[in-house]
């Protein structure tokens, strides 16, 4: 058990305190009707939010590199089988 | 907050949480072939899309999200608690873990009878995908809290310590990782 990472903790409350107003603000950009500023902001914040939790909530920025890999392992996996499935998805949908 | 980055080995006695970071890489392949499909099928059927979209709603669905974020953050303050010794503190946590769980279950199923309502199933073309991403989601949120009412029940019989919380921690990593697949989700399916 990894008592010393554990120990070694981050302000949870405040990373709450971020997600939660980081949500409210993705809620209101929702309603903007420029899809040009829309698209990218709701994407980065989506995108902080999860590496916020993957950090914190979860620990990879504290606990051993292994798990952070571990996990690395399955988004390079999913990279492949995103790019076939982009490919073949339209190409599929246009017999239909 | 620390800056400590930790190079150590995992130690012997963390296999079983290896074994849960190597099931989360599986689930990211999972749920990135789920949500590709869900964002194919949308554009194929753009217009349909668009229809579809106007019967979502995002004040329940943010609602929903603020329901699954707080619950991560009770699940933090449920290993903390433990790892100071604090039973009552993780019995407590949990609870609301739990709770919480329940209520996005809740809020999930109002939108899908909503939805049903208006005449959007899973033999639509956009229905279908909508339904299997949210629908393997809310699975996953299900089988938290069952997986926490057992920790709970557990605690009872045999209580965690200090020293041994390591299926407190375990629990924790499936259950952010939920929340982030629903982060993800709720950006791409219902904000974009």
């Amino acid at each position: 058990m990894s008592h010393e990472t554990t120990q070694r903790r981050a302000n949870y409350l405040g990373i709450f305190i971020i997600l939660i107003v980081l949500t409210l603000v993705e809620t209101l950009v929702s309603y903007v009707q420029q899809e040009a500023i829309k698209f990218p902001v709701l994407v980065v914040l989506s995108v902080i939010k999860a590496v916020l939790v993957l950090l914190y909530f979860m620990h990879l920025k504290f606990d051993s590199r292994v798990y952070t890999y571990l996990f690395i392992a399955g988004c390079v996996l999913a990279i492949p089988l995103i790019l076939v499935m982009t490919i073949v998805m339209p190409v599929i949908a246009r017999y239909h | 907050m620390s800056e400590v980055i930790n190079t150590a080995p995992v130690s012997q006695d963390d296999n079983t949480k290896v074994g849960m970071w190597v099931f989360l890489g599986g689930e990211v392949v999972f749920f990135a072939a789920l949500i590709l499909i869900f964002l194919l099928s949308r554009l194929v059927h753009a217009d349909y899309s668009a229809q579809f979209r106007s019967h979502l709603s995002i004040p329940i669905i943010a609602l929903n999200t603020f329901i699954l974020v707080t619950s991560s953050y009770f699940i933090v303050r449920a290993l903390e608690a433990i790892s100071h010794g604090e039973g009552k503190g993780l019995r407590n946590n949990l609870f609301v873990v739990i709770v919480l769980g329940l209520m996005f279950l809740s809020g999930q199923a109002f939108e899908w009878t909503s939805l049903f309502k208006e005449g959007v199933t899973f033999s639509t073309a956009f229905g279908m995908p909508f339904f299997t991403v949210t629908g393997i989601h809310g699975t996953h949120v299900f089988v938290g809290v069952l997986w926490a009412i057992y920790l709970l029940v557990s605690h009872r019989r045999i209580p965690y310590t200090q020293e041994n919380h390591l299926g407190i921690e375990n629990f924790g990593l499936y259950w952010h990782f939920v929340d982030i697949v629903w982060i993800v989700l709720f950006t791409l399916i219902y904000l974009i």
